[in-house]
């Protein structure tokens, strides 16, 4: 047996290879290699994700506001605004269960809900709830001033338009990201949208900015746009329009007003409306720029421009006495007047709104293509340039396909479509002069020039027939503003129903004032009055009346009618002193 | 060390701690800008509601309901006006 002593245990002599020991080292050197080059790398080249990390933790990106442009009338009032609304918030943790009664009670009724859905709400079992969305900025302050625990305010965006359903049409509205959605703020959304900018910020620990690194992005606000709009002339034709349509319990209604000399439009208004601030339950009905999208056969407001082409060939004058008859047989079907007439002058064709006169006179002296040109030199059949969204061209066959009996009938109106508009850009000729003026919906008030497609002569003759349509012996009578000479033409006009004419009517009036020197275009419609007339004259022109007399008054025109007035020069100025306390009004006449 | 080199030294000392005040400064009036620019944004937009409210408080139908129902006023018409010329 081996015996084992203490010191000669075999374990504890030192026989290690020399390799064992290289290598060690050699592991430990690679192992050091390896951490100095991650060292290295983290510090250097790869070194993005932590500065990356670090900066979020002291950085941030913060978005500098910029808000949508607005929308003026000509005179710089605001139509469409974008204001800071706030929306209510609850934190249901925070909102004491045994909340006074009374100030639930105030609550509910400033967030108009009742006061079970309000309490029903505060108990849901969630940390935060919108109570209510951009509530009105008044509402908003009594509801901070209640000073409730727990009931917070939150920014955001709202649109809000003062003129509310007077305007509606003209200026449309915007969606919940401020993008535009109808009318102007459809056309120019380009120009009034904002562009909220960047920046990047360094910030404390508590979270408060103390240094700003850059603006990545500079906010850019909305441009304002100013319309041609007069807020107080598109009130009171709107108010006109609605009120025509409820007293004749008609479907719908529209009018336009224009500035003459400067081609711009003062009012567009249209009825049934919708309150653009409020847009629930909206109909498609409600939504229709009648005016500009709608088309119809312009029936009787063409007979004016028929029967202007035959005065500027010369081939008869207002005076020219013709043979009308009951009947005009021109294709299968005869042409008729709603009163008989023998005989008519050219002026009481126009007068007496007479179709077998407007007939003779274009099949008589007229070519299919004099006419096609006309009508398209006016604007008829081609979409106005105005940059409104939905604006329509109507139609205009080409005259080659054209029939006699298509243009006899054509000649008044029939067979052809326009738009409300459309007609009252074609009455600018006989306001100015014989030039179709240029329109726009922005505002310049500069004095335009136009296309001249009639001479001045037949233009005014033109204008002393559209007078006698509103003396004694015309069809509206009713058109008579107080004041002021008034002319035009109404119309009345089977409404097509399927492929046939049916029951229905629209009854227009389209005119100038005053007639001594034009001012203002007025054109108006009234779609299917029933109960009673259903005629221009009767429905229509008692619209343009009262628009002309109120227009031309905001305007500050001074009347022309040999009117019971008193007109007074600056020798005068003592009787003034005294008479201006008499009189409630005094205008300068310029 | 000589002299020169306290000198550069102390200088050195002098920058590093105006250099600490400057940015110190620089803090405080960025953040009375920040202040000055929340209040600009919050005045901005009280002057758009104050303009708000003028312009619904001046519409025209309010106008025309005050002065009818309230002042009792009723539309002019040429009878009763007076109109004066221009002396140009």
């Amino acid at each position: 047996m081996r015996t084992v002593g203490f010191s000669t245990t075999p374990n504890l002599v030192l026989r290690l290879p020399m390799w064992r020991s290289r290598l060690m080292l050699f592991l430990l050197f690679f192992v050091f290699m390896l951490l100095l080059l991650r060292a290295f790398w983290i510090q250097g080249p790869g070194n993005a994700f932590y500065e990356a990390k670090g900066v979020r933790g002291t950085q941030r990106e913060l978005e500098l506001p910029a808000s949508r442009g607005k929308i003026l009338d000509r005179n710089g009032q605001v139509i469409a605004t974008s204001l800071e609304a706030k929306s209510v918030i609850a934190y249901n943790d925070t909102v004491p269960d045994d909340l006074a009664a009374d100030k639930v009670k105030r609550l509910a009724s400033l967030l108009q809900i009742s006061e079970t859905e309000l309490r029903k709400k505060l108990k849901e079992d969630r940390k935060q709830l919108f109570l209510k969305r951009q509530v009105d900025p008044v509402i908003a302050q009594q509801i901070k001033q209640l000073e409730i625990p727990g009931i917070g305010l939150n920014s955001e965006y709202r649109r809000f338009y003062p003129e509310g359903e007077a305007m509606a049409h003209v200026v449309g509205f915007t969606n919940v990201n401020d993008k535009g959605q109808e009318g102007m703020e459809l056309s120019r959304d380009k120009d009034l949208a904002a562009y909220p900018g960047q920046r990047r910020v360094v910030i404390d620990r508590l979270g408060r900015v103390v240094e700003e690194i850059a603006i990545e992005q500079l906010p850019q606000n909305g441009k304002d746009l100013q319309l041609s709009i007069d807020s107080k002339i598109q009130y009171l034709a709107y108010n006109a329009v609605k009120s025509a349509v409820e007293q004749h319990h008609a479907k719908a209604g529209g009018a336009v007003v224009l500035d003459t000399q400067t081609g711009e439009i003062l009012a567009l208004a249209n009825y049934p409306s919708y309150n653009p601030n409020d847009r629930r339950n909206l109909s498609g009905e409600q939504l229709r720029n009648r005016v500009l999208t709608d088309t119809f056969e312009p029936g009787s407001t063409i007979k004016p421009l028929t029967i202007s082409i035959a005065l500027e060939k010369g081939s008869v004058t207002p005076n020219t006495n013709m043979a009308i008859g009951a009947k005009y047989l021109v294709g299968p079907k005869p042409i008729t007047d709603t009163h008989p007439y023998t005989n008519l002058t050219v002026t009481e064709v126009i007068q007496k709104s007479s179709n077998i006169g407007t007939a003779k006179i274009a099949m008589n002296n007229l070519s299919a293509e004099e006419m096609w040109d006309f009508y398209t030199a006016v604007g008829l059949g081609q979409t106005p340039k105005i940059g409104f969204p939905g604006a329509v061209a109507g139609t205009v066959h080409p005259f080659k396909k054209w029939m006699p009996t298509d243009q006899a009938r054509i000649a008044f109106g029939y067979g052809i479509s326009a738009s409300l508009f459309q007609v009252a850009r074609a009455y600018t000729i006989f306001a100015r002069d014989g030039e179709l003026v240029p329109l726009t919906i922005e505002r310049s008030p500069e004095y335009k020039s136009g296309t001249r497609v009639l001479s001045a002569k037949t233009a005014i003759e033109m204008r002393k027939m559209m007078e006698a349509v509103t003396e004694p012996g015309g069809t509206a009578i009713k058109a008579q503003a107080e004041g002021y000479r008034v002319g035009g033409k109404t119309g009345t006009a089977h409404k097509l129903v399927g492929k046939g004419y049916g029951n229905s009517y629209r009854a227009y009036f389209a005119g100038i004032a005053p007639i001594s020197a034009p001012r203002i275009v007025v054109a108006v419609m009234i779609d299917e009055p029933t109960g009673g007339s259903h005629y221009g004259g009767d429905v229509a022109a008692p619209v343009f009346s009262t628009i002309v007399g109120e227009t031309l008054r905001a305007l500050n025109v001074a009347p022309d009618s040999q009117h019971s007035q008193l007109t007074l020069n600056e020798q005068s100025s003592k009787a003034v002193s005294t008479a201006s306390l008499q009189t409630q009004h005094v205008v300068l006449k310029r | 060390m000589n002299r020169a080199t306290l000198t550069l030294l102390a200088l050195l000392l002098i920058c590093a701690l105006s250099l600490v005040a400057a940015q110190q400064r620089a803090r405080r009036l960025f953040i009375a800008y920040e202040r000055a620019q929340i209040e600009e944004r919050k005045l901005n937009q009280e002057w758009l509601r104050l303009e708000y409210e003028q312009r619904n408080l001046s519409k025209s139908a309010r106008i025309r309901d005050v002065a009818r129902n309230q002042l009792r006023m009723v539309s002019i018409t040429p009878e009763r006006t007076l109109y004066l010329k221009d002396s140009q």
